[in-house]
């Protein structure tokens, strides 16, 4: 039984939607929900959250909780956090490893040398992946349309959403999840038999209690 | 983040294109409203330039608008939703440069010269935003950054079509437009990156 390594491409990967991040006013803007972040190196960067270690829909959301709360609170410290700022957790988006892999055969997106997502634990959260897009060297031309077509085919393989709404923002009147819209791919469906799910969970548990134990990281 | 209204309310509205006249010139297009219906009586029978149609009634609760109007309209929104994307503070995600506001502008203002609808926007940090169209299942985005314009046409399946813009091509936007509109017809897929400003037709493939 294997912890970490690398991630299948049938695996699950799933991106959080936090408003207001991925929000334009009320209405979500899935375009936000996916964003990539510059490198020094030129690569491109984005979090994803791997379904070894969050094997069930309420880990998913329990991963989602915590990121919110985690950037409200950075924001509470430097005392910035506003009301209309506050970061509320709405659920997740789901996509396979074969889908960011296949990004750099894809016609139109030439100039991508690899693109991979890597298990890579951050900020405590076990299940937390890098996407990680290189390209070939001299062949981008501008790289914010690059991002735009990357965005695009990556939001064309999503499936969901997986709403949800966090114990601490119970009490809001309209929640924000309620705008999430269903992507390309349809809606999300679990399509792992009983046993498995079920090993799935069990490998989880042993994974975690190593990682905990210091046992692999 | 954007100061969207908090409500928004149903308001049926008469369209009129270009090709479209009122029955009655001397009535403005705001004072007032006529209600078309045909022979039958049926609001669905409808059939503009059919000679079954007759005037009956008239009210004013449902205003008639010209769609150049209605552009003009939402492309002022659209330089607001710009205008304040500049201002927010640093570290918001919506937060734009004033080049790229700049640059968004001056291209907005040849989309709608040249009667593209007023586009969705969106951005991927400060140094662009994006305009996007759904065209069916198809989504057509212009990526602008302060001296680039990428364009790119896409299906759910794969990517039809991206279209480089350098700085220079900047300085006739119609030219790039026209090109962007040909290659919005659904011609083969390439990527072609362009130098100088030269005959559309050339980069359109």
């Amino acid at each position: 039984m294997k912890c970490g390594g690398h991630i299948p491409d049938g695996d699950s990967l799933f991106r959080q939607s936090v408003h207001p991040v991925s929000f334009k006013g009320r209405a979500f803007a899935w375009e936000k929900c996916l964003m990539l972040y510059d490198q020094n190196d030129g690569a491109l960067l984005a979090s994803l959250t791997w379904d070894r270690y969050v094997p069930t829909e309420e880990l998913i959301h329990a991963y989602g909780c915590r990121l919110a709360f985690r950037r409200n609170e950075k924001k509470r410290i430097e005392g910035k956090l506003k009301d209309k700022s506050r970061q509320v957790s709405c659920g997740a988006y789901q996509l396979k490893g074969k889908a960011i892999r296949d990004l750099q055969a894809k016609d139109g997106l030439e100039e991508i040398l690899s693109a991979d997502v890597v298990h890579r634990v951050e900020e405590g959260e076990i299940a937390h992946t890098d996407l990680r897009i290189i390209f070939k060297p001299g062949s981008v031309s501008n790289i914010e349309g690059t991002k735009t077509a990357i965005v695009d085919r990556l939001w064309s393989k999503c499936s969901g959403p997986l709403r949800h709404i966090c114990d601490c923002d119970k009490g809001m009147a309209d929640h924000p999840s309620s705008s999430l819209t269903t992507a390309p791919a349809g809606d999300y469906s679990d399509t792992r038999s009983y046993w498995f799910r079920l090993w799935c969970i069990v490998r989880f548990h042993i994974c975690h209690w190593l990682w905990r134990n210091n046992f692999w990281h | 983040m954007l100061n969207y209204p908090a409500n928004i309310y149903r308001q049926a509205m008469v369209i009129l294109d270009s090709s479209s006249r009122l029955p009655d010139i001397s009535v403005p297009p705001y004072a007032q409203t006529r209600q078309i219906l045909s022979a039958t009586g049926s609001m669905d029978d409808v059939m503009p330039g059919t000679e079954t149609l007759i005037l009956r009634t008239t009210f004013s609760s449902v205003p008639v608008i010209w769609e150049s109007e209605l552009r003009q309209q939402e492309y002022q929104e659209l330089g607001a939703a710009l205008s304040e994307m500049t201002k927010l503070e640093e570290g918001d995600e919506w937060k734009i440069d004033p080049p790229v506001y700049n640059a968004a502008c001056y291209v907005a203002a040849g989309l709608m010269a040249h009667s593209f609808p007023a586009p969705r926007i969106f951005n991927h940090g400060t140094k662009s935003v994006v305009f996007n169209w759904s065209y069916g299942a198809d989504n057509m985005y212009l990526t602008i950054s302060a001296d680039h314009i990428s364009a790119l046409i896409s299906s759910p399946e794969r990517i039809k079509r991206r279209v480089e813009y350098s700085v220079n091509e900047l300085t006739d936007p119609s030219v790039a437009l026209l090109s962007i509109r040909a290659a919005y017809l659904k011609k083969p897929v390439k990527r072609l990156v362009t130098g100088a400003v030269s005959d559309p037709t050339e980069f359109v493939g």
